[in-house]
């Protein structure tokens, strides 16, 4: 991207008057402009990789579901090749939805407005009373196909694009690779999701939710404060039950060109408390049998660790990615909850799908690796649904703030308020730090917030 | 196996044969349980409502999907559920309104009105235990929101006698929408 624009809403302000690339600063306006909202699905949601599933949830040929690229539906399914394709969900014929059923599997799926029918991989099979060539013969039958999108699988993760030439899904991914891989590669059968997704509806703009799931720690500290006062991170013996989030907001915090971001959270004081050794003094291996990571048994951990490079394992035995996002709109959840069982791992991603300026779904798959013994795979399942997704305790709280955000975004005054990402990290990468890409060190800081800006920044302004 | 672990224990049928006589004393006290259950909710009297409870309770509610007619049965998925909770974990959810001041996704409390109808009773095979089958339409009024969220959807509930009073043990919530359109479900229905 060599070229940008500088975009102009019909009011006369410039992309450029909405944020301040020296100052750190966003204007309100963002979280509910409906004309920056089509912009954002051409530019951002019509151009970038966007998660879509898991492919366990298509495990046979024919399987498909709907999902939504931006405002587009489209229909992912496993052909007869046993391949996964990403089609757009409307017939080229008059634009009817194809399937309008979330899930289900069939060989060929058949537009019920006049029958036009379609393999899962979106060829065109042809059109009723085919002698009388309902389909024309302008067009070839070839020329007739669903709009495809390009697809890349990683780790089970399905993602798809619009833009067939643009870069590839590991240009798209960059140096997060490194890092992803210690969470979504962890295991030769790889991960499994343990049911359909949660779906909920909240009446807010896309960006409250994603800006924040890249790596915002601090609103940890205040909306997830019952955390320490009843919930799982409560100090024994302490008066109100500790209420102190702080000390789980250190560690380290990776941001990227793209803007996938990680709080990469310390697991020193959880294995001082398992082992009652220092954690200096305990080999990788002795760190991750103490705390091995969310859904591995110590039994898995000799195949787990021959995957990995030395140093990718020191980071997950020092400080793995927890929380973060890939851009534009997922979020994962990889995280060690301690409970009375002792700590078990919850694993869960989120795509917060733009369904409007003023709504946004929530959707929530809970995941687990295959070899996962089945009782630890409940736990972490019930765990998933008790602290995240439509009824989860943590993620409950977040979803009733961004409404008030979009709101506030409306107003006269208070549309030129800005959000300011002014807390900077003034050090660099920890002595030792294994990885790529820009890390900051200690307390959790905005730099990976203000990164996801600077690239809906790139994006919104790039030149087609 | 995962899916025997996660698998609610079945409810018992709601067959015709069984049904409790509507206006027969023992109907008249599902009612009164079920009425009573909604005004402690709808008045965040959520201690007194938990005393209700069983230690063994099972408190799920069930995924929906939009499927053809003839998959109607497979709607529901009850591996990943909105709420799939026992007792230990229902307190917690108590304990989160009623002990800390950071509940924030209810504080300030939603107004909240369950209203429940179309009920009808069974005797199961268990002499303890009635099978309860409702309705129930909950309005949930947020700030200042000029909007209601309606969470429409039936219950179907074992209450079990536990001395003089009626407790209660399972509770399955079958939702009418598959995008749940309120932002959480941290009121309890």
């Amino acid at each position: 991207m060599t070229e940008s624009t500088n975009p102009r809403l019909s009011d006369g302000t410039l992309l450029s008057d909405l944020i301040n690339l020296e100052t750190r600063e966003v204007k309100m306006r963002t979280l509910s402009d409906p004309e920056l909202y089509e912009l954002e699905m051409e530019r951002i949601f019509a151009k970038t990789w966007v998660f879509l599933g898991h492919e366990t949830e298509i495990p046979n040929k024919g399987d498909f579901v709907v999902r939504d690229m931006g405002s587009d539906s489209v229909l992912m399914a496993r052909g007869s090749d046993d391949n996964i394709y990403v089609s757009l969900n409307v017939c080229p014929h008059r634009g009817m939805k194809i399937s309008t059923h979330d899930v289900g599997n069939t060989p060929v799926h058949v537009c019920i407005y006049h029958g036009w029918a379609f393999k899962p991989n979106g060829d065109f099979i042809g059109a009723p009373v085919d002698k009388e060539c309902m389909h024309g013969n302008l067009l070839t039958k070839e020329q007739l196909g669903l709009k495809k999108a390009r697809v890349a699988i990683y780790g089970g993760l399905v993602f798809a694009t619009w833009n067939i030439d643009g870069p590839s899904f590991d240009d798209f991914l960059g140096d997060a690779k490194w890092y992803f891989d210690t969470l979504w590669c962890r295991t030769n059968k790889g991960m499994e999701v343990l049911g359909p997704p949660q779906r909920f509806t909240i009446r807010a703009n896309w960006k409250t939710a994603c800006e924040q799931s890249a790596s915002d720690g601090f609103h940890v500290l205040t909306l997830h404060r019952w955390l320490s006062e009843v919930g799982p991170y409560r100090k024994p013996g302490s008066e109100g039950g500790g209420g102190d989030l702080t000390p789980e907001m250190y560690g380290s915090e990776v941001y990227t060109a793209h803007a996938h971001t990680m709080r990469c959270i310390e697991l020193d004081r959880k294995i001082r408390r398992l082992t009652g050794k220092e954690p200096s003094e305990l080999s990788v291996k002795e760190k991750l049998e103490a705390l091995p990571p969310p859904g591995i048994t110590p039994a898995m951990l000799p195949e787990m660790m021959e995957r990995f490079s030395e140093d990718q394992l020191k980071l997950m035995t020092w400080r793995p990615p927890q929380v973060g996002n890939f851009f534009p709109n997922g979020l994962f959840e990889f995280v060690y909850i301690p409970t009375p069982d002792g700590v078990i791992g919850v694993m869960a991603l989120h795509a917060y799908v733009p369904k409007g300026p003023d709504k946004l779904e929530f959707v929530n798959w809970i995941l687990a690796e295959k070899d996962t013994p089945p009782e630890l795979k409940a736990q972490m399942l019930r765990l998933g649904v008790q602290l995240l997704g439509t009824s989860g305790m943590v993620e409950q709280d977040d979803s009733d703030t961004w409404p008030h955000q979009t709101l506030a975004a409306k107003g006269a005054v208070s549309k030129n308020i800005t959000l300011k990402y002014q807390a900077m990290y003034e050090n660099a990468k920890p002595e030792g730090w294994p990885g790529p890409g820009d890390v900051g060190d200690g307390f959790t800081k905005d730099d990976t917030q203000w990164r996801w800006w600077q690239y809906w920044h790139e994006l919104m302004t790039a030149k087609n | 196996m995962l899916q025997e672990l996660l698998e609610p224990t079945p409810l018992p049928p709601s067959v015709r044969k069984n049904r409790i006589a509507i206006g027969s004393e023992a109907y008249n006290e599902v009612l009164n349980f079920l009425y009573d259950e909604a005004e402690m909710l709808d008045n965040l009297r959520l201690g007194e409502w938990a005393e209700l409870l069983t230690k063994d309770l099972e408190y799920n509610a069930p995924l929906r999907h939009t499927r053809s007619t003839a998959h109607f049965a497979q709607t529901y998925s009850r591996n990943v559920q909105h709420l799939h909770e026992n007792y230990g974990s229902m307190m917690m959810r108590v304990k989160r309104i009623t002990d800390t001041k950071s509940a924030w996704g209810e504080d300030p409390p939603s107004r909240v009105k369950r209203m429940v109808s179309n009920v009808r009773v069974y005797t199961t095979d268990k002499p303890n235990e009635l099978k309860v089958d409702s309705y129930l339409l909950v309005t949930r009024s947020r700030f200042d929101f000029d909007y209601f969220d309606l969470i429409p959807c039936e219950r179907h509930d074992i209450l079990r006698r536990e001395g003089d009073s009626l407790m209660l043990a399972r509770r399955e919530i079958l939702l009418d929408q598959v995008v749940i359109g309120t932002p959480n479900l941290g009121i309890i229905l």
